[in-house]
Protein backbone atom coordinates (compact mmCIF):
# COMPACT_ATOMS: atom_id res chain seq x y z
CA UNK A 1 0.00 0.00 0.00
CA UNK A 2 1.24 3.47 -0.86
CA UNK A 3 0.44 6.32 1.52
CA UNK A 4 1.79 9.74 0.85
CA UNK A 5 1.35 13.38 1.64
CA UNK A 6 3.56 15.55 -0.46
CA UNK A 7 4.14 19.27 -0.20
CA UNK A 8 6.55 20.83 -2.63
CA UNK A 9 6.94 24.47 -3.54
CA UNK A 10 7.30 25.30 -7.17
CA UNK A 11 7.92 28.69 -8.65
CA UNK A 12 4.34 29.13 -9.84
CA UNK A 13 2.37 27.29 -7.14
CA UNK A 14 2.52 24.93 -4.18
CA UNK A 15 2.05 21.24 -4.81
CA UNK A 16 0.06 19.65 -2.01
CA UNK A 17 -1.38 16.18 -2.55
CA UNK A 18 -2.47 13.25 -0.45
CA UNK A 19 -2.44 9.73 -1.89
CA UNK A 20 -3.57 6.40 -0.55
CA UNK A 21 -3.35 3.47 -2.95
CA UNK A 22 -4.10 -0.18 -2.33
CA UNK A 23 -1.50 -2.76 -3.31
CA UNK A 24 -1.96 -3.74 -6.94
CA UNK A 25 -4.05 -0.72 -7.83
CA UNK A 26 -3.45 1.41 -10.90
CA UNK A 27 -4.07 5.14 -10.80
CA UNK A 28 -3.92 7.62 -13.62
CA UNK A 29 -2.71 11.06 -12.59
CA UNK A 30 -4.24 13.34 -15.15
CA UNK A 31 -3.85 17.03 -15.80
CA UNK A 32 -2.55 19.67 -18.14
CA UNK A 33 1.17 20.05 -18.80
CA UNK A 34 2.86 21.83 -15.92
CA UNK A 35 0.25 20.87 -13.31
CA UNK A 36 2.88 19.18 -11.13
CA UNK A 37 2.23 15.54 -12.09
CA UNK A 38 5.85 14.69 -12.89
CA UNK A 39 7.08 16.40 -9.73
CA UNK A 40 4.83 14.16 -7.64
CA UNK A 41 6.21 11.04 -9.33
CA UNK A 42 9.77 12.32 -8.95
CA UNK A 43 9.16 12.88 -5.23
CA UNK A 44 7.81 9.37 -4.77
CA UNK A 45 10.71 7.91 -6.78
CA UNK A 46 13.23 9.90 -4.75
CA UNK A 47 14.58 11.88 -7.69
CA UNK A 48 13.27 15.03 -5.97
CA UNK A 49 12.69 15.63 -2.29
CA UNK A 50 9.38 16.93 -0.92
CA UNK A 51 9.53 20.02 1.27
CA UNK A 52 7.15 18.45 3.77
CA UNK A 53 5.01 15.37 4.20
CA UNK A 54 5.66 11.64 4.22
CA UNK A 55 5.77 8.74 1.80
CA UNK A 56 5.31 5.15 2.87
CA UNK A 57 5.25 2.06 0.67
CA UNK A 58 4.10 -1.27 2.09
CA UNK A 59 5.13 -0.23 5.57
CA UNK A 60 8.56 1.08 4.51
CA UNK A 61 9.10 4.78 5.07
CA UNK A 62 10.51 6.42 1.94
CA UNK A 63 10.39 9.96 3.35
CA UNK A 64 11.33 11.50 5.76
CA UNK A 65 14.23 10.94 5.99
CA UNK A 66 14.74 10.22 2.31
CA UNK A 67 15.44 6.52 1.80
CA UNK A 68 18.43 6.05 -0.55
CA UNK A 69 17.34 5.33 -4.11
CA UNK A 70 18.85 1.85 -4.19
CA UNK A 71 16.69 0.76 -1.25
CA UNK A 72 13.42 1.79 -2.89
CA UNK A 73 11.52 -1.06 -4.57
CA UNK A 74 10.37 1.31 -7.29
CA UNK A 75 10.40 1.19 -11.06
CA UNK A 76 10.44 4.60 -12.70
CA UNK A 77 10.03 5.10 -16.42
CA UNK A 78 10.10 8.51 -18.01
CA UNK A 79 9.71 9.89 -21.50
CA UNK A 80 13.45 9.44 -21.93
CA UNK A 81 14.09 5.76 -21.17
CA UNK A 82 17.66 6.61 -20.06
CA UNK A 83 19.19 3.36 -21.25
CA UNK A 84 22.82 2.69 -20.44
CA UNK A 85 24.46 3.41 -23.80
CA UNK A 86 27.60 1.39 -23.07
CA UNK A 87 25.60 -1.81 -22.55
CA UNK A 88 23.67 -4.13 -24.85
CA UNK A 89 19.90 -4.54 -24.70
CA UNK A 90 20.19 -7.75 -22.67
CA UNK A 91 22.60 -6.12 -20.22
CA UNK A 92 20.23 -3.19 -19.84
CA UNK A 93 17.25 -5.44 -19.20
CA UNK A 94 19.12 -7.57 -16.64
CA UNK A 95 20.84 -4.57 -15.02
CA UNK A 96 18.64 -4.47 -11.94
CA UNK A 97 18.43 -8.22 -11.41
CA UNK A 98 20.45 -9.15 -8.32
CA UNK A 99 23.64 -10.87 -9.44
CA UNK A 100 23.21 -13.99 -7.35
CA UNK A 101 19.55 -14.43 -8.20
CA UNK A 102 19.66 -14.63 -11.99
CA UNK A 103 18.14 -18.13 -11.99
CA UNK A 104 15.08 -17.00 -10.08
CA UNK A 105 14.43 -14.26 -12.65
CA UNK A 106 15.24 -16.29 -15.76
CA UNK A 107 11.64 -17.13 -16.72
CA UNK A 108 10.46 -13.61 -16.02
CA UNK A 109 13.20 -12.11 -18.20
CA UNK A 110 12.29 -14.56 -20.96
CA UNK A 111 8.65 -13.44 -20.69
CA UNK A 112 9.62 -9.77 -20.92
CA UNK A 113 11.87 -10.51 -23.87
CA UNK A 114 9.10 -12.31 -25.72
CA UNK A 115 6.16 -10.05 -24.88
CA UNK A 116 8.08 -6.84 -25.59
CA UNK A 117 9.54 -8.31 -28.80
CA UNK A 118 13.12 -7.79 -27.73
CA UNK A 119 14.56 -11.06 -29.09
CA UNK A 120 15.83 -9.57 -32.38
CA UNK A 121 17.49 -6.72 -30.46
CA UNK A 122 18.81 -8.78 -27.56
CA UNK A 123 22.51 -8.38 -28.31
CA UNK A 124 22.32 -4.98 -30.01
CA UNK A 125 24.00 -1.97 -28.40
CA UNK A 126 21.45 0.15 -26.56
CA UNK A 127 22.90 3.27 -28.17
CA UNK A 128 21.66 2.19 -31.60
CA UNK A 129 17.97 1.69 -30.88
CA UNK A 130 15.08 3.69 -32.28
CA UNK A 131 12.81 5.63 -29.91
CA UNK A 132 10.14 2.93 -29.80
CA UNK A 133 12.67 0.14 -29.29
CA UNK A 134 14.40 2.07 -26.52
CA UNK A 135 11.05 2.59 -24.77
CA UNK A 136 10.37 -1.17 -24.86
CA UNK A 137 13.82 -1.91 -23.47
CA UNK A 138 13.30 0.73 -20.77
CA UNK A 139 10.02 -0.88 -19.80
CA UNK A 140 11.62 -4.33 -19.64
CA UNK A 141 14.52 -3.01 -17.57
CA UNK A 142 12.16 -1.32 -15.13
CA UNK A 143 10.01 -4.42 -14.69
CA UNK A 144 12.84 -6.99 -14.58
CA UNK A 145 13.59 -6.64 -10.83
CA UNK A 146 9.82 -6.91 -10.12
CA UNK A 147 9.31 -3.58 -8.33
CA UNK A 148 6.48 -3.15 -5.84
CA UNK A 149 5.60 0.25 -7.24
CA UNK A 150 5.72 1.30 -10.88
CA UNK A 151 5.80 4.98 -11.79
CA UNK A 152 5.21 5.93 -15.41
CA UNK A 153 5.85 9.51 -16.45
CA UNK A 154 4.44 9.89 -19.95
CA UNK A 155 6.39 6.86 -21.13
CA UNK A 156 4.52 6.58 -24.42
CA UNK A 157 4.93 10.13 -25.66
CA UNK A 158 5.95 10.22 -29.28
CA UNK A 159 5.19 6.55 -29.99
CA UNK A 160 2.76 5.43 -32.67
CA UNK A 161 -0.69 4.29 -31.54
CA UNK A 162 -0.14 0.63 -32.38
CA UNK A 163 2.97 0.51 -30.16
CA UNK A 164 1.22 2.39 -27.37
CA UNK A 165 -1.74 -0.02 -27.40
CA UNK A 166 0.54 -3.06 -27.24
CA UNK A 167 2.68 -1.67 -24.43
CA UNK A 168 -0.35 -0.60 -22.41
CA UNK A 169 -2.01 -4.00 -22.78
CA UNK A 170 1.17 -5.72 -21.55
CA UNK A 171 1.42 -3.36 -18.59
CA UNK A 172 -2.23 -3.84 -17.63
CA UNK A 173 -1.79 -7.62 -17.76
CA UNK A 174 1.34 -7.53 -15.59
CA UNK A 175 -0.26 -5.09 -13.18
CA UNK A 176 -3.07 -7.64 -12.65
CA UNK A 177 -0.87 -10.73 -12.48
CA UNK A 178 2.10 -9.37 -10.53
CA UNK A 179 0.09 -7.08 -8.28
CA UNK A 180 2.47 -4.12 -8.38
CA UNK A 181 0.99 -0.75 -7.61
CA UNK A 182 1.07 1.62 -10.56
CA UNK A 183 0.82 5.38 -10.95
CA UNK A 184 0.82 6.68 -14.48
CA UNK A 185 1.04 10.29 -15.52
CA UNK A 186 -0.08 11.63 -18.85
CA UNK A 187 -1.84 14.60 -20.31
CA UNK A 188 -3.70 12.39 -22.77
CA UNK A 189 -6.85 10.97 -21.22
CA UNK A 190 -7.17 8.11 -23.70
CA UNK A 191 -3.76 6.71 -22.70
CA UNK A 192 -4.62 6.78 -19.01
CA UNK A 193 -8.12 5.41 -19.53
CA UNK A 194 -6.65 2.31 -21.12
CA UNK A 195 -3.75 2.00 -18.69
CA UNK A 196 -5.62 2.72 -15.45
CA UNK A 197 -9.25 2.10 -16.34
CA UNK A 198 -10.64 2.12 -12.79
CA UNK A 199 -9.13 5.07 -10.99
CA UNK A 200 -8.05 8.56 -11.93
CA UNK A 201 -6.95 11.68 -10.14
CA UNK A 202 -6.97 15.10 -11.69
CA UNK A 203 -4.27 17.58 -10.82
CA UNK A 204 -4.50 21.32 -11.39
CA UNK A 205 -1.84 23.75 -10.19
CA UNK A 206 -0.49 21.22 -7.72
CA UNK A 207 -3.84 20.27 -6.14
CA UNK A 208 -6.01 17.22 -6.73
CA UNK A 209 -9.29 18.72 -7.88
CA UNK A 210 -11.15 15.51 -8.54
CA UNK A 211 -10.68 11.76 -8.19
CA UNK A 212 -12.86 8.82 -9.13
CA UNK A 213 -13.60 6.59 -12.07
CA UNK A 214 -13.18 7.82 -15.61
CA UNK A 215 -16.93 7.77 -16.19
CA UNK A 216 -17.41 10.01 -13.15
CA UNK A 217 -14.78 12.40 -14.43
CA UNK A 218 -16.24 12.49 -17.90
CA UNK A 219 -19.84 12.87 -16.78
CA UNK A 220 -19.19 15.59 -14.19
CA UNK A 221 -15.82 17.27 -14.58
CA UNK A 222 -15.05 19.37 -11.51
CA UNK A 223 -13.46 22.30 -13.29
CA UNK A 224 -13.78 24.03 -16.66
CA UNK A 225 -10.16 23.20 -17.35
CA UNK A 226 -10.81 19.49 -16.85
CA UNK A 227 -13.89 19.68 -19.06
CA UNK A 228 -11.72 21.20 -21.76
CA UNK A 229 -9.03 18.53 -21.34
CA UNK A 230 -11.56 15.71 -21.63
CA UNK A 231 -13.37 17.19 -24.62
CA UNK A 232 -12.70 15.48 -27.95
CA UNK A 233 -10.50 17.37 -30.41
CA UNK B 1 32.19 31.10 -56.33
CA UNK B 2 31.19 29.19 -53.21
CA UNK B 3 33.48 26.35 -54.21
CA UNK B 4 36.49 28.59 -54.72
CA UNK B 5 35.81 30.24 -51.38
CA UNK B 6 35.79 26.85 -49.73
CA UNK B 7 39.11 26.02 -51.40
CA UNK B 8 40.58 29.31 -50.25
CA UNK B 9 39.51 28.46 -46.71
CA UNK B 10 41.05 25.01 -47.05
CA UNK B 11 44.34 26.41 -48.30
CA UNK B 12 44.35 28.92 -45.45
CA UNK B 13 43.71 26.13 -42.92
CA UNK B 14 46.46 23.99 -44.48
CA UNK B 15 48.94 26.87 -44.20
CA UNK B 16 47.95 27.33 -40.58
CA UNK B 17 48.51 23.61 -39.92
CA UNK B 18 51.89 23.70 -41.67
CA UNK B 19 52.96 26.66 -39.52
CA UNK B 20 51.78 24.85 -36.42
CA UNK B 21 53.77 21.72 -37.25
CA UNK B 22 56.79 23.60 -38.59
CA UNK B 23 58.88 23.23 -35.38
CA UNK B 24 58.84 19.44 -35.86
CA UNK B 25 60.78 19.91 -39.10
CA UNK B 26 63.64 21.07 -36.90
CA UNK B 27 64.25 17.39 -36.13
CA UNK B 28 65.76 17.27 -39.64
CA UNK B 29 67.87 20.38 -39.12
CA UNK B 30 71.45 20.19 -40.37
CA UNK B 31 73.37 20.26 -37.13
CA UNK B 32 75.87 17.58 -38.02
CA UNK B 33 75.87 13.96 -36.78
CA UNK B 34 73.91 13.33 -33.60
CA UNK B 35 76.10 12.60 -30.60
CA UNK B 36 75.50 9.15 -29.10
CA UNK B 37 78.78 8.23 -27.40
CA UNK B 38 79.03 6.32 -24.15
CA UNK B 39 78.86 9.42 -21.98
CA UNK B 40 75.69 10.76 -23.60
CA UNK B 41 74.11 7.30 -23.97
CA UNK B 42 74.37 6.40 -20.28
CA UNK B 43 72.84 9.61 -18.98
CA UNK B 44 70.20 9.69 -21.72
CA UNK B 45 69.00 6.12 -21.07
CA UNK B 46 69.06 6.70 -17.35
CA UNK B 47 66.95 9.87 -17.68
CA UNK B 48 64.39 8.05 -19.84
CA UNK B 49 64.14 5.34 -17.21
CA UNK B 50 63.80 7.89 -14.40
CA UNK B 51 61.14 9.88 -16.22
CA UNK B 52 59.03 6.90 -17.27
CA UNK B 53 59.18 5.12 -13.93
CA UNK B 54 58.72 8.08 -11.62
CA UNK B 55 56.08 9.73 -13.79
CA UNK B 56 54.19 6.42 -13.78
CA UNK B 57 54.31 6.45 -9.96
CA UNK B 58 53.12 10.06 -9.95
CA UNK B 59 50.25 9.11 -12.26
CA UNK B 60 49.20 6.32 -9.91
CA UNK B 61 49.08 8.79 -7.02
CA UNK B 62 47.25 11.37 -9.13
CA UNK B 63 44.60 8.85 -10.27
CA UNK B 64 44.19 7.28 -6.83
CA UNK B 65 43.72 10.63 -5.07
CA UNK B 66 42.32 12.72 -7.90
CA UNK B 67 39.52 10.43 -9.13
CA UNK B 68 37.50 10.35 -5.89
CA UNK B 69 38.08 14.08 -5.41
CA UNK B 70 36.86 14.75 -8.96
CA UNK B 71 33.81 12.53 -8.40
CA UNK B 72 33.07 14.50 -5.24
CA UNK B 73 33.47 17.89 -6.94
CA UNK B 74 31.26 16.82 -9.83
CA UNK B 75 28.41 16.25 -7.32
CA UNK B 76 28.98 19.51 -5.40
CA UNK B 77 26.68 22.51 -5.50
CA UNK B 78 27.70 25.46 -7.65
CA UNK B 79 29.34 27.49 -4.87
CA UNK B 80 31.42 24.64 -3.47
CA UNK B 81 32.40 23.57 -6.97
CA UNK B 82 33.65 27.07 -7.77
CA UNK B 83 35.73 26.99 -4.60
CA UNK B 84 37.35 23.67 -5.56
CA UNK B 85 37.96 24.76 -9.13
CA UNK B 86 39.62 27.96 -7.93
CA UNK B 87 41.76 25.92 -5.57
CA UNK B 88 42.84 23.48 -8.27
CA UNK B 89 43.81 26.34 -10.54
CA UNK B 90 46.46 27.52 -8.09
CA UNK B 91 49.11 24.85 -8.82
CA UNK B 92 48.22 25.10 -12.53
CA UNK B 93 48.72 28.86 -12.66
CA UNK B 94 51.78 29.02 -10.43
CA UNK B 95 54.91 29.67 -12.49
CA UNK B 96 56.79 26.32 -12.48
CA UNK B 97 59.95 27.78 -10.99
CA UNK B 98 57.96 29.40 -8.18
CA UNK B 99 56.18 26.11 -7.53
CA UNK B 100 59.55 24.34 -7.32
CA UNK B 101 60.87 26.87 -4.80
CA UNK B 102 57.67 26.69 -2.74
CA UNK B 103 57.83 22.90 -2.71
CA UNK B 104 61.48 22.98 -1.65
CA UNK B 105 60.66 25.35 1.18
CA UNK B 106 57.61 23.37 2.24
CA UNK B 107 59.03 19.86 1.97
CA UNK B 108 62.75 20.60 2.27
CA UNK B 109 64.78 20.73 5.46
CA UNK B 110 63.67 24.36 6.10
CA UNK B 111 60.06 23.38 6.75
CA UNK B 112 58.86 21.46 9.79
CA UNK B 113 57.26 18.75 7.64
CA UNK B 114 60.43 18.33 5.59
CA UNK B 115 62.59 18.23 8.71
CA UNK B 116 60.28 15.66 10.25
CA UNK B 117 60.38 13.51 7.11
CA UNK B 118 64.15 13.75 6.90
CA UNK B 119 64.36 12.71 10.53
CA UNK B 120 62.66 9.48 9.47
CA UNK B 121 65.01 9.02 6.52
CA UNK B 122 62.75 10.36 3.74
CA UNK B 123 64.85 12.63 1.53
CA UNK B 124 62.58 15.40 0.32
CA UNK B 125 64.97 17.11 -2.06
CA UNK B 126 67.02 15.66 -4.89
CA UNK B 127 65.44 12.24 -4.52
CA UNK B 128 62.91 10.04 -6.26
CA UNK B 129 60.37 11.05 -3.60
CA UNK B 130 60.93 14.74 -4.33
CA UNK B 131 60.61 14.03 -8.06
CA UNK B 132 57.27 12.21 -7.63
CA UNK B 133 55.88 14.74 -5.14
CA UNK B 134 56.71 17.60 -7.52
CA UNK B 135 55.08 15.83 -10.43
CA UNK B 136 51.98 15.12 -8.38
CA UNK B 137 51.66 18.83 -7.57
CA UNK B 138 52.24 19.74 -11.20
CA UNK B 139 49.76 17.26 -12.68
CA UNK B 140 47.01 16.96 -10.08
CA UNK B 141 45.08 20.10 -11.04
CA UNK B 142 45.06 19.16 -14.73
CA UNK B 143 43.82 15.65 -14.00
CA UNK B 144 41.15 16.60 -11.49
CA UNK B 145 39.68 19.42 -13.60
CA UNK B 146 39.62 17.11 -16.64
CA UNK B 147 38.08 14.30 -14.58
CA UNK B 148 35.38 16.63 -13.23
CA UNK B 149 34.47 17.52 -16.82
CA UNK B 150 34.40 13.80 -17.70
CA UNK B 151 32.06 13.02 -14.79
CA UNK B 152 29.90 16.04 -15.64
CA UNK B 153 29.31 14.57 -19.08
CA UNK B 154 27.58 11.51 -17.61
CA UNK B 155 23.82 12.22 -17.50
CA UNK B 156 22.64 12.28 -13.86
CA UNK B 157 19.44 10.51 -14.82
CA UNK B 158 21.41 7.40 -15.80
CA UNK B 159 23.01 7.27 -12.38
CA UNK B 160 19.64 7.77 -10.68
CA UNK B 161 18.05 5.06 -12.80
CA UNK B 162 20.88 2.70 -11.89
CA UNK B 163 20.32 3.50 -8.20
CA UNK B 164 16.58 2.89 -8.54
CA UNK B 165 17.44 -0.48 -10.07
CA UNK B 166 19.07 -1.38 -6.77
CA UNK B 167 22.71 -0.39 -7.20
CA UNK B 168 24.55 1.18 -4.29
CA UNK B 169 26.41 4.45 -4.97
CA UNK B 170 29.70 2.53 -5.27
CA UNK B 171 28.18 0.08 -7.74
CA UNK B 172 26.70 2.97 -9.73
CA UNK B 173 30.16 4.51 -9.94
CA UNK B 174 31.82 1.33 -11.18
CA UNK B 175 29.05 0.14 -13.51
CA UNK B 176 27.74 3.43 -14.95
CA UNK B 177 29.77 6.53 -14.14
CA UNK B 178 33.22 5.10 -14.76
CA UNK B 179 32.47 3.26 -18.04
CA UNK B 180 30.71 6.32 -19.43
CA UNK B 181 33.46 8.72 -18.43
CA UNK B 182 36.47 6.52 -19.19
CA UNK B 183 37.51 8.29 -22.36
CA UNK B 184 37.24 11.69 -20.68
CA UNK B 185 39.30 10.36 -17.79
CA UNK B 186 41.88 9.01 -20.22
CA UNK B 187 42.11 12.45 -21.84
CA UNK B 188 42.51 14.07 -18.40
CA UNK B 189 45.19 11.55 -17.48
CA UNK B 190 47.02 12.02 -20.75
CA UNK B 191 47.10 15.80 -20.24
CA UNK B 192 48.44 15.29 -16.73
CA UNK B 193 50.98 12.80 -18.12
CA UNK B 194 52.32 15.10 -20.81
CA UNK B 195 52.38 18.03 -18.40
CA UNK B 196 54.26 16.17 -15.67
CA UNK B 197 56.71 14.23 -17.80
CA UNK B 198 57.65 17.48 -19.51
CA UNK B 199 57.94 19.52 -16.31
CA UNK B 200 61.28 21.28 -16.03
CA UNK B 201 60.95 24.46 -13.97
CA UNK B 202 59.68 22.91 -10.74
CA UNK B 203 61.63 19.65 -11.01
CA UNK B 204 64.96 21.34 -11.66
CA UNK B 205 64.63 23.01 -8.24
CA UNK B 206 63.30 20.10 -6.20
CA UNK B 207 64.90 17.10 -7.92
CA UNK B 208 67.89 17.94 -10.06
CA UNK B 209 68.87 14.40 -9.21
CA UNK B 210 67.70 11.87 -10.26
CA UNK B 211 67.60 13.65 -13.62
CA UNK B 212 64.54 13.04 -15.71
CA UNK B 213 64.36 13.76 -19.42
CA UNK B 214 63.71 17.53 -19.28
CA UNK B 215 66.58 18.16 -16.86
CA UNK B 216 68.87 15.85 -18.84
CA UNK B 217 67.98 17.65 -22.06
CA UNK B 218 69.02 20.90 -20.49
CA UNK B 219 72.24 19.36 -19.08
CA UNK B 220 73.10 17.84 -22.47
CA UNK B 221 72.42 21.14 -24.18
CA UNK B 222 74.64 23.01 -21.74
CA UNK B 223 77.44 20.42 -21.69
CA UNK B 224 77.61 19.06 -25.23
CA UNK B 225 75.43 21.22 -27.48
CA UNK B 226 72.60 20.41 -29.87
CA UNK B 227 73.93 17.12 -31.39
CA UNK B 228 73.84 15.51 -27.96
CA UNK B 229 70.28 16.69 -27.37
CA UNK B 230 68.68 15.22 -30.48
CA UNK B 231 68.44 11.50 -29.51
CA UNK B 232 66.88 12.37 -26.16
CA UNK B 233 64.59 14.91 -27.82
CA UNK B 234 63.25 12.21 -30.15
CA UNK B 235 62.73 9.86 -27.20
CA UNK B 236 61.07 12.66 -25.25
CA UNK B 237 58.60 13.36 -28.03
CA UNK B 238 57.93 9.64 -28.50
CA UNK B 239 56.88 9.09 -24.88
CA UNK B 240 55.11 12.41 -24.37
CA UNK B 241 53.12 12.93 -27.54
CA UNK B 242 51.42 9.81 -28.98
CA UNK B 243 49.28 8.74 -26.02
CA UNK B 244 47.60 12.09 -25.33
CA UNK B 245 47.21 12.67 -29.04
CA UNK B 246 45.48 9.31 -29.52
CA UNK B 247 43.13 9.81 -26.55
CA UNK B 248 42.16 13.25 -27.79
CA UNK B 249 41.43 11.97 -31.27
CA UNK B 250 39.34 9.10 -29.85
CA UNK B 251 37.46 11.46 -27.54
CA UNK B 252 36.68 13.81 -30.43
CA UNK B 253 35.48 10.86 -32.52
CA UNK B 254 33.20 9.68 -29.73
CA UNK B 255 31.83 13.19 -29.27
CA UNK B 256 31.03 13.40 -32.97
CA UNK B 257 29.44 9.94 -32.96
CA UNK B 258 27.21 10.90 -30.02
CA UNK B 259 26.39 14.29 -31.49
Amino acid sequence: MLKAEITKARREFLIRVSLSLEEGSAVGLFGASGAGKSTILACIAGIEEPDEGYIELNGVKLFPPPLPLHKRPIGYLTQEPALFPHLSVSENVCFGVPRNEEKRYRDWIATLREKLQLAPLWNAPASQLSGGQARRVGLARMLAPQPQLVLLDEPFAGLDRQHVRELIDDLVLWNQTMRFTMIAVDHQAEVLKRLCPRQAMVLECGQIVQSGTWSELCSAPATPSLRSLLAPL
Amino acid sequence: MTLSRRWMARIGAAMFAAALLYPLIALLARIGPWQWDAQVRATTLSSIQVSLLLTAYAMLVIVALGTPVAAYIARCGTRERLFWQALLLIPILLPPLALGILLTLAFGPYGSLGAWLQHYGVATTNSATAFVVTQVYVGMGYYVLGAVAAFDAVPRMLEKQAALLGLTPTQVFWRVTLPLSRLGLAVALSIAWVRTIGEFGAVVVTAYYPSGMPVQLWVNLQSFGLPAVMPLLVAFLAVALPLPWLFHVLAQRQRHAQG
